[in-house]
């Protein structure tokens, strides 16, 4: 207390006080604000199994759980969430594999976020979706010959606890990591041949120019849309998703239909935005996140003038009289 | 030194020839000794020499590789991702600048750099001679020719940002275009005229690069040519302070003390902007990719000193646009892109003669105010500021919304009233803090300086020991001119009772009126004794008595 006491007349005591107070709401909003993670039902962990084998039955309890409270137990939509029965599987993929379903604001866009399911429980929940609630084969499908998300390692991690002796867990882990390498290996030559599978720049950089990157940057940097809403950035954005997002057209994002920009026009403009992503910044080690002029004047300013008046009143200070 | 040293034989020799016929030595005595102001403010405008002498320097260079030209030709270079893609030369041959020309990338990086530091430099410059008042008689011409060099420096960065014809500056050549489009009859006729046609045309590029690295530096050259010789001849501006008057400068003679002082400036200038220029990237060109008339993209802004006429083109309503004989008058592009930057730099321009009209002072004045002193110009100019702030804020709209996760028409609303309301807050608050600072002067002047000692009289009272200010201080506050305006001290009638002619007239009023508005509130400093208050005394006489102890 003393030390509170002997400091809390300090000029600057004011300032501290106003940054603490800040620092504790902020904070405590975070710990109190819900996230997709609570608000979806926790019983979804399920123990991992291999992607490809489907399960229907744990599809429809995903769906019941997770998406009927707003889209209805048959997908036919509700006060919260739209119809789902045309808008095919690729849709549900990519707003499932993106963390914006389930969405835990009906009324706000969703911003990227972690999955909330395992890949394997939504390949189940589409399995259902085709089978019980789709329209026909409205929607496109799912483009399953686009590379989708490196292999994560935890998928193939084995559990210590099925295992009885040590040396039996240490086996079944090198197993796990050469499967997982192997993968991984698999994962990148189809992501290399996806991207560097075409070289006409010329065209991908002519379609992302003129159809994406009003709003999605020059860059995939995202950017401010009317009434509130904004265009994503794509860094992160995988192959499959950006071509989903063009065959789906989710919220205010227009759809471009294979019919509109064939898969291999597709294949171009991922390729160009993905390699110009890719590409490293020749100018020098700070890209300030290629938000470009803006952070240029800044930076202009306050490193780069700041800088030279320092200097300034360096060389030009002289002692002050004392008064 | 007592001893006189000897220029060597060979030296002597040169400099005798020289001598002799130019009188040099004569020149150079007067010229070397020439006294210069010791404040790091009178260092600003130094700032935007060294940066222009950069920019000629790199500029040079950069002409030497760089064809303006948008001949269509199909990339096959060392910059691989682009090998195939078609684009103009003016293009490609930045790209070969970039990666194929040895220092090509630092030195462009160093130019871009140095443009927006000369740029942000001459606003600093021109904000200190704005609130010291040196832009009074006998320097109001000076003070033109700055505000003209800004208004070309500006013209210069825009046109040398359009040059390497890609995504950006494509766009910005863009608005321009559309900007020219806006005026009534002559728009479409000056539009075909500068492109040699329709949008974008073929010549654009070059003509721009003619302007840029051509007429525009040539003017530039010029007037700071011009802004310095005046300078020279009337010297600087000097603060106030002990044996500075109007006819006298007081500071480090130019040779040596000022000519070092200001060649290791320009090396650290230097090295600034070359090492901004090694690390952090600017203006990536390769990344952004060639410009076509169909491609566009958000996020992308102006370079920063064209940023307040972006935002005035952005916020600007559409409410007054009209048509007349089917023809369109676009008032929401004309008043922003026109009247708007014509207000500023009018203004800026008109200030001086304003300013001299309404007090009515002819005086030559080589002391400069602290801005303190006078306090309607310091917040007509933070007003200014704050306009010109709003603005440019505005004109990165779409980055504040993206990065705050503000509603981009939020952000517009905001903005139009802020460009409003702002700077008339901006100025209420500007003035009180200057009144309120001319009035602890004139406490200090009067009762001392608070020592933060705090004693006990042997009444039991507690006082805070005043000491007495330094001989410069004192010098200081003591100048504060007082502000006044002939306007006011006119009778209103002459001594038969006659009404003054000037004051009835509809101008004689209004500079009746803005006289009364620059004048009124301030803080006197009429009947004030240095060191007078009783606050001293009582430290004095406690101090004496201290001393009786």
């Amino acid at each position: 207390m003393k030390w509170i006491t002997a400091r809390r007349r300090h000029p600057l005591a004011g300032y501290v006080v106003v940054i603490l107070a800040l620092a504790l709401f902020g904070v405590g909003y975070a710990a109190v604000a819900p996230t997709s993670d609570q608000a979806q039902a926790q019983t979804l962990a399920a123990d991992v199994q291999s992607p490809e084998d489907v399960d229907v039955a744990e599809g429809k309890t995903i769906f019941d759980q997770t998406c009927a409270s707003c889209h209805g137990l048959d997908g036919s939509g509700g006060e919260f969430g739209p119809d789902l029965r045309d808008v095919g599987p690729a849709a549900i993929d990519f707003q499932v594999s993106t963390g914006r379903m389930p969405s835990m604001n009906p009324d706000a866009q969703m911003p990227r976020k972690p999955m909330v399911m395992t890949e394997q429980e939504l390949a189940s929940l589409i399995a259902y979706y085709n089978e019980s609630i789709r329209n026909g084969d409205n929607g496109a499908d799912v483009p399953y010959d686009v590379p989708d998300i490196a292999p994560d390692f935890a998928d193939f991690e084995p559990l210590r606890s099925d295992f009885d002796s040590e040396e039996d867990y240490h086996e079944a882990v090198e197993e796990a990591e050469a499967e997982y390498e192997a993968a991984l290996e698999e994962y990148e030559a189809e992501y290399d041949d996806y991207i560097t599978g075409v070289d006409n720049t010329d065209m991908g950089m002519r379609l992302y120019l003129t159809n994406c990157a009003h709003c999605h940057g020059w860059s995939g940097g995202g950017g401010a849309l009317t009434d509130g809403r904004w265009a994503p950035e794509i860094h992160e954005s995988t192959p499959r998703e950006i071509y989903e997002a063009m065959v789906s057209g989710p919220g205010a994002m227009p759809m471009f239909s294979d019919g509109v920009l064939v898969p291999e026009e597709k294949q171009e403009l991922i390729s160009y935005v993905k390699t110009l992503q890719a590409e490293p910044n020749a100018g020098g080690i700070f890209d300030l996140q290629r938000v470009g002029q803006v952070a240029e004047g800044l930076i202009g300013w306050v490193v780069g003038l700041a800088l030279i008046v320092a200097c300034a009143i360096w060389i030009t200070a002289k002692q002050r009289a004392h008064d | 030194m007592s001893k006189t040293t000897q220029a060597p034989k060979a030296l002597r020799g040169v400099g005798n020839f020289i001598d002799d016929r130019f009188h040099a030595a004569k020149m150079g005595e007067k010229n070397l000794r020439k006294v210069f102001p010791n404040h790091w403010s009178f260092m600003l405008g130094e700032i935007a020499l060294y940066s222009f002498i950069i920019l000629l320097v790199t500029g040079v260079f950069l002409t030497l590789w760089f064809k303006p030209s948008m001949m269509e030709v199909v990339y096959d270079g060392p910059y691989e991702r682009l090998n195939g893609v078609v684009m103009s030369e003016a293009y490609a041959s930045t790209l070969h600048i970039d990666f194929a020309v040895r220092g090509g990338f630092l030195v462009r990086q160093i130019h871009h750099w140095a443009a927006l530091i000369f740029v942000a430099s001459l606003v600093v410059h021109m904000l200190r001679v704005f609130f010291t008042g040196a832009f009074r008689k006998p320097r109001e011409i000076n003070w033109i020719i700055g505000v003209v060099i800004f208004t070309l420096a500006m013209l210069e960065g825009l046109f040398g940002y359009s040059l390497p014809d890609d995504l950006p500056s494509g766009m910005g050549v863009r608005i321009l275009q559309g900007v020219m489009l806006a005026l009534p009859l002559v728009g479409t006729y000056i539009s075909m005229f500068l492109f040699g046609g329709e949008f974008p045309g073929e010549d654009i590029i070059t003509r721009l690069y003619m302007l840029h690295v051509l007429a525009i530096p040539a003017l530039l050259l010029g007037l700071i040519v011009a802004h310095f010789m005046i300078l020279w001849h009337q010297k600087h501006t000097q603060y106030p302070g002990p044996g500075k008057t109007d006819k006298t400068v007081v500071g480090t003679p130019m040779f040596p003390g000022f000519a070092v002082k200001a060649g290791g400036f320009f090396f650290f200038t230097f090295a600034v902007t070359a090492g901004l220029s090694a690390f952090v990237q600017i203006n990536p060109i390769h990344l952004f990719g060639p410009f076509t008339p169909t491609s566009i993209t958000s996020g992308l802004q102006p370079d920063w000193y064209m940023g307040f006429m972006e935002g005035s083109l952005r916020i600007f309503p559409n409410w007054f646009d009209f048509q007349i004989f089917g023809y369109a008058v676009p008032i929401g592009v004309l008043v922003p892109g026109l009247i708007v930057p014509g207000i500023i730099f009018g203004g800026l321009g008109a200030w001086p003669f304003l300013e001299q009209w309404i007090t009515g002072d002819k005086e030559a004045h080589n002391v400069a105010d602290r801005p303190r002193n006078a306090p309607v110009r310091t917040a007509v100019g933070v007003a200014g500021i704050t306009f010109y702030g709003i603005l440019w804020l505005a004109g990165s709209n779409d980055i504040i919304s993206e990065t705050f996760s503000i509603s981009l028409y939020v952000t517009t609303y905001i903005f139009r009233v802020l460009a409003i309301v702002g700077p008339i807050i901006a100025f209420i608050v500007a003035k009180r803090i200057c009144l309120g600072l001319q009035r602890r002067d004139r406490e200090t002047l009067e009762h001392g300086y608070e020592s933060g000692i705090i004693q006990q009289l042997p009444s039991g009272e507690f006082i805070e020991v005043h000491k007495r200010n330094s001989e410069e201080t004192t010098e200081v506050l003591a100048s504060k001119p007082e502000i006044t305006s002939t306007a006011l001290t006119e009778p209103e009638t002459d001594d038969k009772g006659v009404k003054n002619p000037e004051a009835r007239k509809a101008k004689g009023r209004l500079r009746r009126a803005l006289a009364e508005w620059y004048t009124k509130d301030n803080v006197s400093l009429a009947g004030v004794e240095p060191h007078s208050g009783h606050h001293l005394h009582h430290s004095d006489e406690v101090v004496k008595e201290h001393a009786s102890h």
